[in-house]
């Protein structure tokens, strides 16, 4: 008996493995195949064009990632992308129209953005954790009432009269020569996954998600953390709506678009589980980068972006089938 | 199961008021505002404005009618806006093909077209179901890979090009025609709410789609059958967003890639939500969801008539929305802890 | 063997042979026979985790055994989903309700054998069918309302009914008397009667002395998951019964506890729950003693102790802790008071089962300055601390980074126990302690209780396992109806006398 145990044992851990290795090895694959129909796949120039699109979904995956552990998703991430995109430029336009300094102007741009972000996040938070509405109500209430400020704000039109220099530091600029972008992903996703590896806080996430009623019976705030990390995700969303108001150089009423369950299908294909408690900065980066290279082969190999749209779709339910096998090895 | 356990004996009059609670709410909310715009706007009892909105309410009611009863059963559905999308490109394309090999035979091609926009609108509600009984998998994840997936494959059919070459007899003999003054989407609108109502009520599938959403246990305990009634649950929401397809095709006058949308899905399950059906799955009725269809359709054309921008029309939607969940999840709360 | 010897000449209606079934870690069963005879009651006897309900979950057709033989009605049955049990006529009613909350009871009644046509409901049918049934039960019930407007009892009813609708050959009753008053309890036992006129086989599963007494034509006692013997309830005493159930190790089993009652720890004051489960309810529980709370299912007693802790909500009363009022108890506060809950359902509310053991340990302690500064954890401090606090316990396997969800039932128990450990404590509060867990871990787990109050901490234990209180506690209180019945301290700590609190308990209600 304990000898047949072991072998199934041993038989188990090498098939969790593989499923844990699928993702990278699907991942080169993937590369390989596009570059042999064409080789500029491989080109210097579109590795780091792929790692610098990769940043952005990476930071609204990891967004998302923090609120799935907890068992909960945002499904508000994308407009509230596009209403700290449109409510930054606002505050920078019109700052610089009344003559500030470019501190200020770059200050006013931020406390802007971050304090819609914040906002809404806190909106979702308290929500969720204090009224027990459950998170797919909440983040879609939260979906439509930020789609109706970003396009209230904008009128629905881009908003022009960011200054240059906003652009040329978050999007042209770069550090030791990495892009901007590509840092600033790095760093917060380093200090991201020590916080969740590292912090009372980041253990907690887990705890909730594996067992909220335990989480409670063992005295965690469970309701205080719930809040907190509806508050960290937005903060992270208006982020990357930062970065990416940056690249466009208007504030964009339509800028998050599809990207609530882009980010989603970023974090399950990546690994993060939607039963709660399983996955982090690694599955994050791992999905969004899955995603990314996906789209930019099909791109670059000129496959229709119809059919683009059919395949991300398929990836989406294949990634949850995996998360299911490796849930039943458990 | 904490709510089970409390709660004592039931006395009549408690009843009546969480009835009158329960009910009375939403009506109460559709009467005010109808009230009140009929006095601020005649332009709003209008018989242009009233069409317009029974119009559109409708179609917005035979989506909701499909949704509410995938969430009763415990389920969701983010596909049924592409699908309305892919059923309007599928039947006008068919039709279109068919007017080519048999030209001038109106009968048989609006019978294809028609059967190939459903035809659509089942496979992929089959294809959900399938997924989500046989495979396990959240019917939220599986939905939204065949919401993108599906879309995908209506932009495809069209490359994003409105199809036309439907039947004359089909648009101005159905889809834009009027019975008695109404236009025949709300006649079939109220066909789609009166079955539907039967079937919750008075069927079989009804019956076990409560069963299951409401104690998944306690129905496979008691011999139901779980894999073929959640696919059916998703197969009647795909079919019914079919239908509305094939109604706002046969509207306008061209099958359009752009219909529905992730609008249709948002709104769809905003009705079933403020008309009352549980996300925990198990309760809801279609009465009273086709009622809140009809009270978010008159609030977006109140706000249309008072001039308030469109734009920050959502922003009612959503927080009515979390208003009504909140409300229903406090009065739960105290539900349970009554003696 | 014991059928073989009683056997009549027609078959039992139901007989299983060598019947086992092993969980992960705990063999629940092991080569149980168990015959049941057309009109006749059988009684399953025998203490919590005693194999009683893995055996009817067997009959039922919940789960399938690993080994062994079963018959019913003369044929060999190799598989038998529930739906199937039903339709050949094994009714089960157990103590978790298998209704449906959101729907009426009439709906409930006919779940999974509606009468219809062509998938069209025959509602009048039922109504009329439903309304027949209830009315020849003597049930006080509503087939109109909703099962989650309906009292414990009231469910309790409707899963009766629920299970005697359509025809019945075996009817498998799990502590049905629990939730129910004298009346309705009277109610049932002539319906008992005029079942087994009729023929239907039913198995019993009850601790009620009296009950047995009552109805009983044979009673299996198990233990341990193994059959002791089968006997004819008219050929046996109380006492025999008894002495098979506890098998006469109880010297062995339970430590000698020196209870040594000092101040008093924790102090209630006419606490009664929002909820009703607990009205105006006065004890203590000195430091230095273990405090036993002894009742049926549903009496309260857990509600008590998870109130004290925060988990229910209080509408009126006074804990005090230490003499100082606590007010508005919640789980953070009443660990930062040193207060400890061990909840029952350790899978529920116990375990992150997905995280290693040493997450499981540290999870209440994660507030301190041992575990972690300013927010962020000392991964090798909590390492050391817990991996020292397992191996005190002797976790098996003594590796704190396996996941608590690969552990059996004892070894999750002493990652509970560690968490104890962590932290200064003085009450300790023990909802169930040896529920799901085999003898060995049973015995640690007093163990650990034994070295508690001999350092003075306050041990509250609320067990349905008479036994395990009798002889665990110091001081011991018998909760009914969400009440405290009685206290008995020292000699009168009797099975007999906690048997006869229920009893009077009951005289009372009948009176009024």
């Amino acid at each position: 008996m304990s000898d047949a145990g072991l072998v199934v044992v041993r038989r188990d851990r090498v098939g969790g493995l593989l499923l844990q290795a699928l993702l990278p090895i699907a991942l080169v694959v993937m590369v390989l195949g596009f570059a042999v129909v064409d080789a500029s796949v491989l080109s210097p120039a579109n590795l780091l064009n792929i790692a610098q699109q990769t940043s952005y979904l990476a930071l609204f995956a990891m967004a998302q990632t923090v609120v799935i552990l907890t068992r909960g998703f945002d499904l508000a991430l994308g407009p509230t992308v596009s209403m700290v995109s449109v409510g930054t430029a606002l505050a920078m336009a019109t700052t610089t129209a009344t003559g500030h300094g470019t501190a200020t102007v770059l200050l006013a741009g931020f406390g802007a953005g971050f304090g819609l972000g914040i906002a809404c996040g806190a909106f979702n938070g308290v929500v969720i954790a204090l009224l027990g509405v459950s998170p797919f109500v909440a983040t879609l209430g939260s979906y439509n009432v930020a789609i109706g400020i970003a396009t209230t704000l904008s009128a629905g039109r881009p908003v022009q009269g960011v200054p240059k220099l906003f652009s040329q530091l978050f999007y042209g600029g770069s550090v030791l020569g990495v892009p901007a972008a590509i840092a600033i992903t790095v760093v917060i996703g380093a200090a991201l996954h020590l916080m969740l590896g590292r912090t009372v806080f980041g253990r907690s996430l887990y705890i909730i998600g594996t067992n909220p009623r335990a989480a409670t019976v063992a005295g965690l705030p469970v309701r205080r953390i719930l809040v907190a990390t509806y508050v960290l995700s937005s903060t992270l969303s208006a982020l990357g709506a930062i970065m990416m108001t940056a690249r466009t150089g208007s504030g964009e009423p339509n800028l998050g678009g599809a990207l609530s369950l882009q980010a989603i299908a970023a974090a399950v294909v990546g690994g993060t589980s939607l039963a709660g408690g399983r996955g982090g900065v690694g599955t994050a980066v791992l999905g969004a980068l899955f995603i990314t290279i996906l789209s930019n082969g099909m791109n670059l190999t000129r496959i229709d972006g119809y059919v683009q749209m059919v395949v991300l779709g398929a990836i989406v339910i294949l990634g949850v089938l995996l998360d299911q096998a490796r849930l039943e090895r458990h | 199961m904490s709510t089970a356990v409390a709660a004592s004996s039931s006395r009549p009059g408690l009843d009546l008021r969480s009835l009158a609670v329960r009910i009375g709410f939403l009506p109460a909310l559709l009467i005010a505002v109808v009230a009140g715009m009929s006095a601020i706007d005649p332009q709003f009892y209008g018989t242009i404005n009233i069409l317009n909105i029974l119009r559109n309410a409708s179609f917005l009611a035979i989506v909701a009618c499909g949704q509410a009863l995938v969430i009763v059963a415990g389920g969701f559905d983010l596909s049924v806006g592409a699908v309305v999308a892919l059923a309007s490109v599928v039947m006008a394309k068919t039709m279109a093909a068919t007017a080519h090999a048999l030209p001038g035979q109106t009968t048989p091609i609006i019978v294809c077209g028609v059967a190939a926009g459903l035809g659509s609108g089942l496979a992929v509600g089959l294809v959900n179901g399938l997924c989500v009984a046989k495979l396990k998998v959240s019917g939220f994840v599986v939905t939204l890979g065949t919401m993108s997936a599906t879309a995908g494959v209506g932009l495809m059919i069209t490359s994003g090009i409105p199809v036309y070459g439907m039947p004359d007899v089909f648009v101005k003999g159905f889809g834009r025609a009027q019975l008695f003054g109404l236009p025949t989407a709300v006649y079939i609108a109220l066909a789609v709410i009166l079955v539907m109502v039967f079937v919750q009520r008075r069927t079989l599938f009804g019956r076990y789609v409560y069963a299951i959403g409401g104690n998944v246990e306690a129905a496979i305990v008691s011999g139901v059958s779980i894999q073929r009634h959640v696919v059916g649950t998703y197969a009647v929401s795909g079919l019914l967003a079919a239908l509305t397809g094939i109604l706002l095709t046969a509207q306008v006058g061209s099958g359009q890639a752009s219909f529905g949308g992730d609008r249709m899905m948002l709104q769809s399950i905003a009705a079933a939500v403020i008309g009352g059906v549980s996300l925990r799955g198990g309760i809801g009725r279609i009465e009273i969801v086709s009622v809140s269809a009809l009270f978010l359709t008159i609030l977006g054309n109140a706000l249309n008539l008072l001039h308030i921008d469109s734009r920050l029309q959502p922003v009612f939607l959503g927080i009515i929305m979390v208003a009504a969940v909140a409300l229903d999840e406090l009065s739960r709360r105290r539900r349970t802890q009554r003696v | 063997m014991e059928g073989s010897t009683d056997s009549t000449p027609v078959e039992p209606l139901l007989a299983l042979r060598g019947i086992s079934k092993r969980f992960t870690g705990v063999q629940a069963l092991a080569k149980v026979d168990l015959d049941v005879r057309a009109g006749e009651l059988h009684v399953l006897f025998g203490e919590n985790g005693a194999g009683k309900s893995t055996l009817i979950n067997v009959v039922a057709g919940t789960y399938w055994p690993d080994e062994g033989t079963f018959r019913f009605g003369g044929e060999d049955i190799h598989h038998l989903p529930p739906q199937r049990a039903r339709a050949i006529g094994i009714s089960p009613v157990f103590q978790e309700f298998s209704l449906v909350p959101s729907l009426t009871v009439e709906e409930n009644l006919f779940l999974g054998r509606e009468a219809a046509s062509g998938g069209i409901l025959r509602v009048g049918e039922m109504r009329k069918r439903a309304r027949a049934l209830i009315d020849e039960l003597g049930f006080d019930l509503d087939p109109g309302s909703r099962v989650d407007d309906l009292s414990r009892a009231h469910q309790q009813m409707a899963e009766i009914a629920k299970a005697l609708l359509g025809r019945v050959r075996l009817l498998i009753l799990d502590e049905p008397t629990a939730s129910l008053t004298e009346r309705e309890t009277g109610r049932l036992f002539e319906l008992i009667e005029r079942l087994k006129r009729q023929n239907v086989g039913l198995i019993y599963v009850s601790h009620r002395m009296r009950e047995i007494r009552a109805l009983a034509d044979r009673v299996s006692v198990l233990r341990d998951g193994r059959l002791i013997k089968t006997l004819d309830a008219a050929a046996c005493t109380d006492g025999d019964l008894v002495e098979l159930m506890t098998g006469r190790k109880i010297d062995l089993l339970y430590p000698v506890i020196t209870h040594k009652p000092d101040r008093i720890a924790v102090d209630v004051e006419n606490l009664t729950l929002v909820d009703g489960s607990v009205r105006e309810v006065n004890f203590y529980a000195q430091s230095g003693e273990i405090t036993g709370i002894a009742g049926l299912v549903g009496c309260g007693k857990s509600e008590l102790i998870r109130a004290i802790y925060g988990l229910e909500p209080i509408a009126a009363g006074l804990i005090r802790i230490d003499g100082v009022p606590y007010e508005h108890p919640a789980p953070r506060q009443s660990l930062k008071h040193g207060i400890a809950y061990f909840p029952a359902n350790r899978v529920a509310e116990g375990l992150a089962l997905s995280r290693p053991v040493r997450e499981n340990a540290s999870m209440t302690a994660l507030d301190l300055d041992s575990f972690a500064q300013f927010g962020v954890l000392r991964p090798g401090a909590e390492r050391a601390a817990i991996a020292l606090i397992m191996d005190q316990l002797k976790l098996k396997p003594p590796n704190i980074e396996r996941i608590a969800g690969a552990l059996s039932g004892g070894n999750r128990q002493k990652v509970m126990l560690g968490r104890a450990l962590t932290r200064e404590l003085t009450v300790f509060l023990f909802d169930e302690p040896s529920v799901g867990i085999d003898v060995g871990a049973k015995l640690e787990v007093y163990q650990f209780m034994k070295r508690l109050v001999e350092a003075d901490a306050a041990v509250i234990v609320v067990s349905s396992e008479l036994p395990e209180v009798l002889a665990l506690s110091n001081r011991l209180y018998v909760m009914h109806h969400g009440r405290i019945a009685t206290e008995l301290k020292g000699e009168a700590r009797t099975e007999q006398n906690v048997l006869a609190s229920f009893f009077k308990e009951h005289l009372t209600a009948e009176v009024a």
